[in-house]
């Protein structure tokens, strides 16, 4: 007869041989935590408990400031979302994603490594939550390391002080971060080079996202911002890119905006339960410019209001 | 190597055995397992200075106290996640229970679940991290006798457990092992 503690053993939920949690390569999300925590930031934590507690954070953080009656005030302020010209005749994403086909050459080729913008509701639970207006860029080299220079900028407040991660208030352009990290090398999605198939770039994104199952056009908003954080994309990626938006179906175009870094763009809005994600790009070439996230309900408790804006990014090159 | 080489190691060799000790006890959800791990390593990140030399049960035991805080703010996330109507079990995107619910293994939990917490966890880092004493030891912060002894009376009271559930158990799954 077996012994209770083997009975046991035969029970394990997760072995260490099963589908799930098997010993290998760190994932995508596993790198970029460990990338964060070695550079002294805090990870992000779930994110409706970060979103939700940060926002009420904020809202206490720029009434300090202003009780503070500070003369230049920093650029900490949550930013006004994107004003969106719905005046403009709408181009379909089909249409988009057929121009960016029928231009596509190889040129701009891609490149491993980011140029972006951000800034988002950020939240630890035994940290300052802070407005994080950044500037990431991320240059791979030729041993496969590379290096990772974090600068604090907002777009909108050129020359004012910006607030950092830690709580500080620095000038702008300040560097609050470089980093050089050894050799790595991953061939597992987002680190593995993107396909330019549309078929086989959505289940490279499936993959990044950690989903076995399709994913949906908010989960597929959210797997792009994980591709554009780790390549930057040639023109044959972005048309794949493109079609692949274009083939989710739900993603609806709102017109024409002008994005934080003063490009114009054509806007594709997709509703989420109470946030609404859109989608920036470039109208020309189909590349992804950026990506917004405004709440549409208020959470009063939370210090939110709807139409306000919870994170940003916007991708160079 | 630097406090933060040892670290950036740490990370590195036992992410997934951090990973399938947390889901080992979450009951499988993906996005909980993910984020109570990122807990438990940044924890350790802040007290990378103490990471003893063989990291792995010193990290099951910072995993064991993370969980509890988990379960502690499991109540606020719900109230959260329903308002935000953003549940990724709504998606469908939690690991599949398979056919765990009726299998072998289930009368096992059963088993199991009759004990206390702390003979259920000393049990549980035996068999499932296959820990010997020393480690489980560490995990649970007390001296070796105590691991020893802890191990010794949750054992029995298991098998007793499974002695009493016997009789409602076919023959040919009770000796499988």
């Amino acid at each position: 007869m077996a012994d209770e503690l083997d009975l046991l053993r035969n029970a394990n939920p997760v072995p260490t041989d099963g589908p799930h949690y098997g010993d290998g390569p760190l994932d995508g999300r596993a790198e970029q935590h460990l990338a964060r925590l070695m550079r002294g930031g805090t990870p992000r934590r779930g994110r409706g408990r970060m979103w939700a507690l940060a926002a009420a954070v904020v809202v206490a953080l720029v009434s300090a400031l202003m009780l503070s009656g500070r003369t230049t005030a920093p650029a900490v302020a949550a930013p006004r979302p994107l004003v969106v010209r719905a005046d403009t005749t709408p181009v379909t994403l089909d249409t988009l994603a057929a121009r960016a086909q029928a231009r596509a050459d190889g040129s701009p080729a891609l490149r491993k490594g980011t140029h972006v913008q951000s800034w988002s509701l950020g939240m630890s639970d035994d940290e300052p939550p802070v407005t994080l207006p950044e500037e990431r860029l991320v240059r791979w080299h030729a041993d496969d390391s590379h290096t990772e220079v974090v600068v604090a900028t907002d777009p909108r407040h050129p020359g004012r002080p910006v607030l950092t991660g830690e709580g500080e208030v620095v000038d702008d352009g300040h560097v609050l971060s470089r980093r050089t990290y050894p050799p790595s090398w991953s061939d597992a999605p987002p680190q593995s080079p993107p396909p330019r198939d549309p078929g086989r770039l959505r289940a490279y994104l499936s993959e990044a996202a950690y989903s076995r199952t399709d994913l949906s056009t908010g989960e597929l908003l959210d797997a792009v911002a994980v591709l554009l954080d780790t390549w930057t994309l040639g023109d044959r990626e972005s048309a794949a890119l493109a079609r692949l938006l274009a083939d989710a179906g739900d993603l609806r175009p709102a017109g024409e905006v002008t994005d934080r870094l003063g490009r114009r763009g054509l806007a594709y809005v997709h509703d989420r339960n109470g946030t609404r994600e859109m989608l920036i790009m470039d109208p020309a070439t189909g590349a992804v410019l950026g990506l917004e996230t405004t709440f549409t309900r208020a959470q009063p408790e939370y210090g939110v209001k709807a139409g306000d804006v919870m994170a940003y990014r916007a991708w160079m090159r | 190597m630097s406090d933060d080489e040892t670290f950036a190691a740490a990370y590195r060799e036992h992410y997934w055995a951090v990973s399938r000790y947390v889901a080992r006890r979450l009951d499988g959800r993906t996005d909980d397992v993910e984020e109570v791990v990122a807990d438990v390593f940044t924890v350790a990140w802040r007290r990378r200075a103490d990471l003893p030399a063989a990291p792995l049960p010193w990290l099951y035991g910072v995993a064991h106290n993370c969980l509890a805080n988990a379960v502690r703010g499991q109540g606020r996330r719900r109230r959260l996640v329903r308002r935000l109507g953003n549940d990724d079990a709504a998606h469908g995107r939690h690991i599949e229970a398979g056919p765990d619910t009726d299998a072998p293994g289930a009368w096992v939990h059963d088993a199991l679940a009759r004990l206390s917490p702390a003979d259920q966890e000393v049990l549980r880092l035996t068999a499932w991290e296959e820990l010997g004493v020393d480690e489980v030891a560490v995990v649970l912060g007390c001296g070796r006798r105590a691991a020893a002894m802890r191990l010794h009376r949750a054992r029995r009271r298991l098998r007793a457990e499974i002695d009493r559930m016997r009789p409602t158990i076919p023959a040919k799954e009770y000796g499988r092992g």
